[in-house]
């Protein structure tokens, strides 16, 4: 039923669209029908496919560094308090700071090759997840951890059989905002650094006004969002099963 | 069913020579840090009783009297800031010896019924079969089996804390702990959960803290009666109940012993609270009930 409400939906986006393409003009905004053809042929031209593989090899790799380090990092700062407390500021001010900032360094540092990129995505993606699972951790139920020492478990059996699982769902849930800003970051990451991939070709068609084309590239970004949070939506739901009970 | 043997129909307690008491407070005082963490709370000061093997006591009191707070010294959860907490002879250690059913059940939302009752049975000492074996029988006994694949959140009130009582009874405790037990479940439900209780005591005979603030529960269920005042926790009075085994067998709720009982520890109750400059009726001219 759901289905029906969003293809409804994205009838009213495409009547829309051809509005504004009638009130601003063909070359400010294409056609639905402009577009697809324009997509067509960069398909054929195999140019899409090539930007669209190269800016995913550095976004996954980049989001898939970051998960790798962020869940351990936040599951030791929530399981230590006090390196918690120590480090928590610090987390918190480079979560606050934006990571466009950083960027002019990381070239200096790293060039502007694909090492770059995936250090941008990784830095746009680790703080999300990182300070989730920090979360997730300390956000443990008190009263089912007094029940686990009251069955007479071990330190080391409350963390693994009640902190963590319970921190799961938040986890997640970073996992998920670390996906979107990774994404961001990977545009903003090709767009700075030696322009390549989808953000490459966002650029090139912008700047000359091909407006087709340049449409082309933010519908499938829009649609590789919709795919990454939708897989792990999807994974969440699997994880909490016993959730839907509820 | 089987007559409840003499001597352990309540009334006298075998006080068996050369065996340490089951349970003794001596003396215990336990101060917390309010939740601002400016001031301490005295919450229980200077208790001391004992108890016997094989007897179920009733801590019964207004609420701020401790009572939670001496199950968990009880389970060495906690320890006292001074006098003594002694469980068998030895201070207590949480553990497969000691089960606790709490007010809020506690069970693990993510488990299947059946894990959370093998929760309990993780200690080296039982085997897979064993932790198994052990928690269907349970489930069997409080009228689960069917539901041992279910979660948590697909379950009743009733039923989770039943789930809580079979974890808590798996791995045949001489101790059982229950923090005001059946409080957050319906009132028909708990009349027979306390029935349901009776029988499986009355076969095993563990030595049980039941918490409560109902005067009627205390009575049906206890051998002894603990009164507790609040502000802080204290013990007022011990009292035997002295009502005969099994009590479901028959109306105890009419025996003249179980009507001077209850009035007696309702007036009680009702002067503890009204003396409280924490609770909400201090002070106030409450008339007691009228005589009948």
């Amino acid at each position: 039923m759901i289905w029906v409400y969003r293809l409804g939906f994205l009838v009213l986006l495409v009547v829309l669209w051809i509005l504004a393409a009638q009130r601003f003009g063909r070359n400010v905004v294409p056609t639905p029908l402009a577009t697809f053809e324009a997509a067509q042929r960069l398909v054929a031209e195999g140019r899409l496919m090539s930007a669209l593989g190269a800016s995913l090899t550095v976004y996954l790799s980049g989001y898939a560094l970051a998960v790798a380090c962020a869940i351990p990092v936040g599951v030791v700062m929530g399981g230590f308090r006090l390196l918690g407390k120590t480090l928590e500021i610090y987390v918190f001010a480079l979560a606050a700071t934006p990571r466009v900032a950083f960027i002019p360094l990381i070239i200096v540092i790293m060039g502007l090759g694909v090492d770059a990129k995936i250090f941008i995505i990784f830095l746009g993606a680790l703080m999300p997840v990182l300070i989730n699972t920090y979360a997730g951790v300390l956000a443990v139920d008190e009263e089912l951890v007094e029940m686990a020492r009251s069955v007479g478990s071990s330190r080391q059996r409350i963390f693994i059989s009640i902190v963590l699982p319970s921190a799961v769902p938040f986890v997640v849930a970073g996992m998920r905002l670390g996906a979107t800003i990774g994404l961001i970051n990977t545009v903003v990451a090709e767009l700075y650094t030696a322009v390549s991939g989808l953000g490459g070709l966002l650029a090139i068609y912008g700047n000359t006004f091909r407006m087709a084309e340049y449409f082309v590239v933010v519908i499938t970004l829009a649609m590789v969002g919709v795919v990454v949070t939708e897989v792990l939506r999807h994974f969440e739901t699997r994880l909490a099963r016993w959730r839907g009970a509820n | 069913m089987s007559v409840v043997p003499e001597d352990l129909a309540g009334g006298e307690h075998g006080q068996r020579s050369g065996l340490p008491p089951a349970i003794r407070f001596d003396g215990v005082s336990k101060t917390f840090a309010s939740a601002g963490g400016r001031t301490a709370v005295l919450a229980i000061q200077d208790v001391s009783f004992t108890v016997e093997p094989a007897t179920f006591v009733a801590l019964l009191g207004p609420s701020g009297c401790g009572k939670t707070t001496i199950l968990r010294l009880a389970d060495g959860l906690i320890q006292g800031d001074t006098g003594q907490v002694e469980v068998f002879g030895a201070p207590p250690k949480p553990g497969p010896n000691i089960g606790f059913v709490f007010q809020t059940f506690r069970l693990i939302p993510w488990a299947s019924v059946q894990d959370n009752v093998e929760f309990a049975l993780k200690s080296p000492q039982f085997s897979q079969a064993e932790r198994r074996e052990r928690a269907n029988r349970h489930l069997e006994l409080v009228g689960l089996a069917e539901f041992r694949h279910a979660y948590p959140g697909e379950l009743s009130g009733g039923m989770k804390q039943r789930v809580a009582l079979a974890r808590a009874l798996a791995t045949e405790p001489d101790i059982l702990l229950m923090d005001e037990p059946f409080a957050s479940i319906d009132a028909q439900t708990r009349e027979l959960m306390r029935i349901e209780l009776m029988r499986i005591w009355t076969d095993r005979r563990p030595v049980v803290l039941f918490v409560t603030h109902s005067v009627d529960e205390a009575i049906i269920l206890a051998d002894r009666i603990l009164l507790l005042g609040p502000r802080p926790g204290r013990t007022v009075k011990t009292i035997e109940v002295e009502l005969e085994r099994p009590r479901w067998a028959y109306d105890a709720r009419a025996e003249p012993r179980y009507v001077e009982l209850r009035s007696y520890l309702s007036e009680r109750m009702r002067e503890l609270v009204l003396s409280d400059p924490s609770s909400e009726f201090y002070g106030r001219d409450l008339a007691p009930p009228p005589d009948r």
